[in-house]
């Protein structure tokens, strides 16, 4: 019925150094819903992907993507920058 | 309904409910899914004791059953208390006090309780009538009260044993305070 939503929130959250809890707080969800999220065993409704887009202060498609997310690092330097 | 304006509206008896039942003293209990359906296996067998003790003592007035309630109740109350811990309260915290992945799930081990209460009813139903065709009317009136008896338990219960046995091993990075996170390429 649902189709996999992708994201990159484990990412995001390692970078900023944001722990579940806190992200999980500031949200409005359980901790573990967090966990769920990033492993794609829950997707979340539009109004928990804004939130948590809006905690990030990222546009909600740099987290959530119906498409496979690329490595980040080709992304920001494209293939050119690899050597 | 999961906002975080929602979160101020929970009362004193919300907070402390939710901690309890996210307090990880009690994840030994239901660490794995054996232990898990070793704990919803035990809640069965232990309401079944209970619902049965609690018939002979009224139906034929045996003083024993009330003191071999106590234990079981006890122990009831001990596996129970694993289940809840393992849904983390899906069946104890009120709808505010819930976020909407908790929802959802709680919702799901409702329908799939409510399609097998429906079915065990109807078997039920079945037998009663059955033993009303077949007998003289005695042996369904001697049963119509312990089965409505069960019947209303099994509809009270059968949502957390439900809930229990889907319930899923935390992986072993779900911690809330997973800071750093795990190392991604």
């Amino acid at each position: 019925m649902s189709e996999q939503v992708h994201n990159r929130m484990a990412v995001v959250r390692a970078e900023r150094k944001v722990s579940r809890q806190a992200l999980a707080e500031a949200v409005g969800v359980h901790y573990q819903t967090i966990g769920y999220i990033e492993r794609g065993q829950y997707n979340p409704s539009l109004d928990l992907a804004l939130k948590v887009a809006a905690f990030f202060e990222l546009p909600v498609e740099a987290l959530f993507s119906l498409e496979p997310f690329g490595p980040l690092t080709q992304e920001i330097y494209g293939r050119k920058a690899q050597p | 309904m999961n906002s975080t304006a929602d979160k101020t509206e929970l009362t004193g008896y919300d907070r402390r409910m939710r901690a309890l039942m996210n307090d990880p003293r009690g994840r030994v209990l239901h660490a794995t899914k054996g232990r898990r359906r070793a704990a919803v296996a035990a809640s069965v067998g232990l309401t079944a004791a209970a619902v049965t003790l609690v018939a002979r003592m009224f139906t034929y007035d045996e003083l024993w059953a009330a003191f071999a309630l106590l234990p079981v109740l006890l122990l009831w109350c001990l596996a129970t208390g694993a289940l809840n811990s393992a849904t983390r309260g899906l069946f104890e915290l009120r709808v505010r006090a819930l976020d909407e992945r908790q929802l959802l799930e709680r919702e799901r081990a409702r329908s799939a309780a409510h399609m097998m209460t429906g079915a065990l009813i109807f078997g039920a139903a079945v037998g009663l009538w059955v033993s009303t065709v077949l007998g003289d009317g005695h042996l369904t009136r001697a049963y119509v009260a312990p089965l409505l008896a069960g019947v209303f338990v099994l509809h009270w219960m059968m949502p957390l044993w439900i809930a229990g046995l889907l319930a899923q091993d935390a992986p072993a990075d779900d911690s809330a305070d997973d800071g750093e996170g795990p190392s991604y390429g």
